[in-house]
């Protein structure tokens, strides 16, 4: 409310505007995020995010690290989806280095990059129903995603900060008893999905507070650059796993769900199809998996030697010292962009190398400081309840957004 | 049409979609837990659980495995291995005088494992490692060898290290008993997060 000014007579009631500091200790703002409102009654009439505040430095500490090194500081951008980004890091630096991935190793970060999504997906929606008001399926989306975490730590050990893929593959093979409890999982969570929609997909309250809210047009939403779901609620087809194919998407069978009217409902709705699309993706990947190596020849080379070798020859031990401490001699000079699709949106890595056995140059598309970009235009002219949809629809992590 | 309309209308009145919604938590309350009641009781980690550090004592002569070639303190991202060197008076080698990690700018990635050449270096399944002090989290040589002792000594930490034995031959090959999809052995109750 705007503070009153009463005039002598005592007729004419004149508001002025306020501005509010929303966050950036605020339950509400995903992270450290601050909004600035400027506010007329309960309408905003203007909105300011500042960021910044969970800056780390990556890209830097990225040009001061190896390759390798550099992996677990992906980790740590979207802190929720850790294993996307470290795919799409190592993926990027393989098409540096002109190194491919076999085949069993590509099946196995498809699979770990869509477990991701689904884990991220569901503390979206977990905490998105939360910001709005319906808590239970925040408790229940909860107990889906502490079987997926279980899984993480039974292949790489680490519950949410993987560091699994290497360059030329992943660290170790994933186990029989993975295979079969992940197997199970794709078959549960489809009901558990319906029990998710039981309770906010058509409750009046939800659909009030989602329906009309924030909406953004196909061609707006181009404009801003938004990418992932937060495009696709929009009815913009466009998904890198399916226009520039990277790991084992080209192989599996999935639908890209699209919104129509690019509203908060919308936005859900293409998240809760998303999380069924990963489902079979990864229900796909496990009965096609092949046997094969989980390392390429050339990961050698530029990543380690075997372990075996050390002792044995001399080459393998100096190899073995020099990539550990130097990093590949042998990179490549050149730059390279690439894009893959994590649960956000569109993670790109540019990398510029020099040569050296460090990139010269990290830089990280990151798609939720994008899509901190877009709040002004969601939030402006709504109401400050809507602020809270807004910030939760367009899914941001302010690890990846402020790096 | 008319159906559609009437169903609406009903759904309107009656909170159908509400009370579908409580029904749920109702069928909820009366299934078991799936919550573990942490301090009292305790999750085992998997095997390979990325835990507080431990400094690996050979079992041959009770000492130290390192060689002092300082890969971990190269390799690591956070660059919080500090490793202080000298010469053995006797055999004129190389041996590790000062081992220390600073655990609180740790951040648990194990590539310190993977460069060590001799498997010397470990981290534990010892996942309760907050302190009220920092000085109890820079750890030196001899409190990462008492973790050994507490976590890993004997067959358990052999077991435990191939994991982290990483990139083995078996990594750039295909082997036999490799994991893949078997149509029968799926729905395995027993693998992993049981009884959810």
């Amino acid at each position: 409310m705007g503070e009153l000014e009463i005039e002598p007579e005592g007729k004419e009631i004149k508001t002025k505007e306020i501005s509010l500091s929303m966050g950036p200790q605020h339950p509400a703002t995903h992270g450290v995020l601050r909004l600035v409102l400027e506010l007329d009654g309960e309408t905003v009439v203007k909105c300011t995010p500042h960021v910044g505040y969970l800056h780390r430095g990556v890209e830097k500490l990225g040009e001061n690290r190896t390759y390798l090194s550099a992996l677990p500081l992906t980790d740590r951008l979207d802190y929720i989806s850790s294993m996307s980004n470290n795919v799409g890091y190592v993926n990027a630096v393989e098409k540096l280095f002109g190194i491919e991935a076999p085949e069993r190793a590509k099946y196995i970060r498809t699979i770990m990059s869509e477990m991701t999504r689904i884990s991220s997906h569901i503390i979206w929606l977990g905490t998105h129903a939360l910001d709005i008001g319906a808590m239970t399926v925040f408790l229940y989306s909860f107990r889906e995603r502490e079987w997926l975490l279980d899984l993480f730590e039974m292949t790489c050990g680490a519950r949410l900060t993987a560091s699994y893929p290497r360059i030329g593959g992943v660290r170790n093979d994933i186990s029989q008893q993975f295979l079969d409890s992940l197997y199970e999982f794709t078959q549960q969570f489809p009901g558990r999905l319906d029990e998710y929609e039981t309770l906010i997909d058509k409750n009046r309250i939800w659909l009030k507070r989602t329906k009309g809210i924030g909406v953004i047009s196909a061609a707006e939403a181009i404009n801003w650059g938004l990418t992932g779901a937060t495009l696709r609620g929009s009815g913009v087809n466009y998904d890198v796993r399916k226009a520039f194919p990277y790991d084992s998407y080209d192989k599996v069978e999935f639908d890209v769900p699209l919104g129509v009217h690019g509203d908060v409902y919308d936005r859900y709705r293409c998240r809760m199809e998303e999380l069924r699309q990963s489902n079979r993706i990864i229900k796909q990947c496990i009965e096609q998996l092949p046997p094969g190596p989980i390392l390429s020849p050339d990961a050698a080379k530029f990543v380690l030697p075997p372990k075996e070798d050390l002792f044995k020859s001399m080459e393998s031990l100096i190899h073995h010292f020099v990539l550990m401490t130097k990093g590949p001699l042998t990179a490549p000079p050149g730059e390279i962009y690439s894009a893959s699709e994590v649960p956000k949106g569109e993670l790109g890595f540019y990398i510029v190398s020099d040569g050296t056995g460090t990139p010269y140059r990290m830089r990280v598309r990151a798609p939720s400081f994008v899509h901190a970009s877009v709040l002004p235009r969601l939030c402006e002219g709504g109401l400050i309840a809507d602020v809270i949809a807004n910030i939760g629809t367009i899914d941001i992590v302010l690890g990846e957004c402020d790096r | 049409m008319i159906n559609k309309k009437i169903k609406k209308i009903i759904d309107t009145i009656f909170f159908t979609e509400i009370i579908r919604g409580m029904a749920l938590t109702l069928k909820s309350f009366f299934s078991p837990a799936v919550t573990i009641q942490y301090p009292e009781e305790k999750r085992q980690p998997f095997p390979g659980f990325r835990g507080q550090h431990a400094f690996v004592r050979d079992e041959a002569t009770g000492k130290e495995k390192c060689i002092a070639c300082g890969l971990c303190g190269a390799v690591c991202p956070s660059k919080c291995i500090y490793i202080y060197t000298k010469e053995d008076p006797e055999t004129r080698k190389k041996v590790i005088d000062r081992y220390e990690i600073e655990l609180l700018r740790c951040v648990y990635c194990a590539l310190c494992v993977e460069a060590c050449p001799v498997g010397a270096v470990v981290l534990t399944e010892n996942y309760e490692y907050s302190e009220y002090t920092r000085d109890a989290l820079y750890m030196t040589k001899e409190k990462l060898m008492d973790n050994w002792d507490r976590f890993m000594a004997g067959e358990k930490g052999r077991e435990y290290f191939k994991k982290f034995w990483t990139p083995g031959k078996d990594s750039f090959r295909a082997y036999p008993g490799q994991p893949v999809f078997k149509r029968q052995g799926a729905g395995n109750k027993e693998a992993g997060a049981e009884g959810k």
